[in-house]
């Protein structure tokens, strides 16, 4: 294992750097998806990131410069309240991720591209992470990351109880949009890189576990961090030993990990349980 | 009984007679709705420093409409709202679910939540701002709970949590939705008269939609009767408690349900 882990750093080092920073930067958005309930959100953005991936090969332009646009044309259209229309927001992610995905892949292939193409051209591969590549998952996820961390506050109260926040002067409305300006960004760029499946698994899989191992917002979060990077590096050693798709066995790795919190739990549970009808008996003992 | 005028019923001190008849929140002529249905029409109130108001109407009546459209949540489609929340911050208590108990937030950051118009986004939360949310959490019998999160809590501790929140603050105007629905009857009883002293040592003005009125009646000054799309102050004089004010209340609500 270590051997391995040493070969990868030194072959791809990039690849390395740039999926503890997407492990990172959207697990922790992810623990906020999943709180504000808006999960599938993330696939759908996913989905419109890889869009912008393909329009960018039809155009000739930057591909994380058509997925960025794609991804934030998607979130404005979000921002839109849907429910005034008798439409639940998630029917409307339902339609742009079938709408998403179906066009993406009809465009890049109308530019004669084989379907085994099509697929790596709009679902990177971690492993083959360059320095280019590395270079604008720095520029894109360190501000997302600041902006994360700087302002925990008014974002969680806007998130918690955005009644009582607005009444407290919080600006909910450009802290939520910030929110999911930042979760655009993140997606576009990071999927680009490390796939929709991966980033997905990132903004749900790994942040759920670290909900269920801690009550504290902090600890959450640091969890959810410690997982994704784990899960992220098991991983890359697994599909470098077994010469396995990378995205699929990190994400395989984390539903492994997901699985194990899990247990953990419930092993947990059934301890505390436990403990006072022992203490019962010896009382009456 | 008199209508649309506002005088405390209990004598008070020099300070609070000299600030008692200044206007805190003005309604003239508003009218509030969602969508493409009106719920309030035509509502002029307004609202002196230390008065204790309690709303009263059936379920539907717009209570909650009124306080939003108060607290600039709803804006009114016409007239106009007057009131002081762009300088200081109401002390808030929404209708518990509110907060969504899958939350990892602790009771503690829940109550602390209410020093945000003192530490804005930035602002490190030192000694002094612990030290008033240990007290408030005491004052609430919450220190003992203060690691729990929301979705742990009972509906009566959640309800107090939400209390605690807005008297963290030190807010001059409280505004609560129904805050004691799940609480037992003495902490029902300690709340509102944790009100009634706000109101009455300290001028701070307290608006409290309470369906049970048992003790509100007994601390409150003036009832805002919500019903039919409208809203009416009424105040006790010297032929008429706030008893019989309350007792006037409930018919007018009555009366409209029989109608």
């Amino acid at each position: 294992m270590i051997d391995s882990l040493r070969s990868l750093l030194t072959v791809f080092p990039y690849a390395i750097a740039a999926g503890f920073l997407i492990a990172t930067v959207c697990s922790l958005l992810g623990v906020f998806v999943i709180l504000k309930r808006v999960v599938f959100i993330g696939i759908a953005l996913s989905e419109a990131a890889a869009l912008g991936v393909a329009a960018a090969i039809m155009f000739h332009i930057h591909p994380v410069l058509g997925a960025t646009v794609v991804t934030l044309a998607t979130v404005v259209i979000l921002a839109y309240p849907f429910e005034r229309q008798r439409l639940p927001r998630d029917a409307v992610l339902g339609i742009i991720f079938v709408l998403a995905s179906s066009l993406s892949v009809l465009l890049v292939a109308s530019s004669g591209f084989g379907l085994h193409e099509v697929q790596s051209l709009l679902y990177g591969d971690l492993i083959l992470t360059n320095r280019t590549d590395l270079a604008i998952i720095l520029i894109t996820l360190l501000p997302v990351l600041i902006y994360l961390l700087v302002f925990i506050r008014p974002s969680l109260y806007t998130f918690l109880d955005r009644e009582a926040a607005r009444v407290m002067g919080v600006r909910v409305m450009i802290w939520e949009l910030l929110f999911f300006f930042s979760l655009g960004v993140a997606v576009s760029a990071a999927s680009k890189v490390a796939g929709a499946l991966l980033v997905f698994c990132y903004l749900v899989v790994t942040p759920s576990a670290a909900l269920l191992l801690s009550k504290r917002l902090w600890l959450v979060m640091l969890s959810a961090v410690l997982v994704s990077v784990a899960a992220t590096m098991i991983g890359m050693v697994w599909s470098f030993r077994s010469d396995l798709p990378t995205n699929q066995a990190v994400a395989a790795v984390a539903c492994g990990l997901f699985a194990g919190v899990l247990v953990l739990v419930g092993i947990r549970r059934l301890l505390v349980r436990r403990v006072p009808a022992e203490s019962i008996r010896l009382a009456g003992s | 009984m008199k209508m649309h005028t506002l005088q405390p019923k209990e004598p008070m001190t020099m300070a609070k007679v000299m600030t008692e008849q200044k206007t805190v929140i003005a309604c003239e002529n508003v009218f509030v709705g969602y969508g493409s249905e009106v719920v309030l029409q035509d509502v002029s109130l307004r609202i002196t420093a230390g008065s204790f108001v309690l709303l009263m109407g059936p379920n539907g009546a717009g209570k909650t409409t009124l306080l939003k459209a108060i607290l600039g949540l709803l804006k009114p489609r016409r007239g106009h709202i007057t009131t002081p929340f762009h300088i200081t911050a109401p002390g808030y208590v929404p209708q518990q679910k509110s907060i969504d108990p899958l939350y990892p937030v602790t009771v503690r950051q829940i109550v602390g939540m209410g020093l945000y118009p003192e530490l804005g986004p930035w602002r490190r939360v030192t000694g002094d701002f612990r030290r008033r949310v240990d007290a408030t959490l005491e004052q609430f019998d919450l220190l003992a709970h203060d690691r729990k999160t929301f979705g742990e809590l009972s509906g009566g501790m959640r309800q107090k949590a939400l209390i605690a929140r807005a008297f963290v603050s030190g807010a001059e105007i409280f505004i609560l939705d129904e805050p004691t629905s799940e609480l037992d009857e003495r902490s029902e009883r300690e709340v509102v008269q944790h009100l009634h002293r706000l109101a009455r040592q300290q001028n701070k003005t307290v608006l409290l939609v309470h369906h049970g009125l048992g003790h509100a009646v007994d601390h409150g000054d003036m009832v805002c009767l919500v019903n039919h799309g409208k809203a009416v102050l009424l105040e006790p004089d010297e032929n008429h408690s706030m008893e019989h004010v309350a007792d006037a209340a409930r018919r007018g609500i009555a009366k409209g349900k029989a109608s």
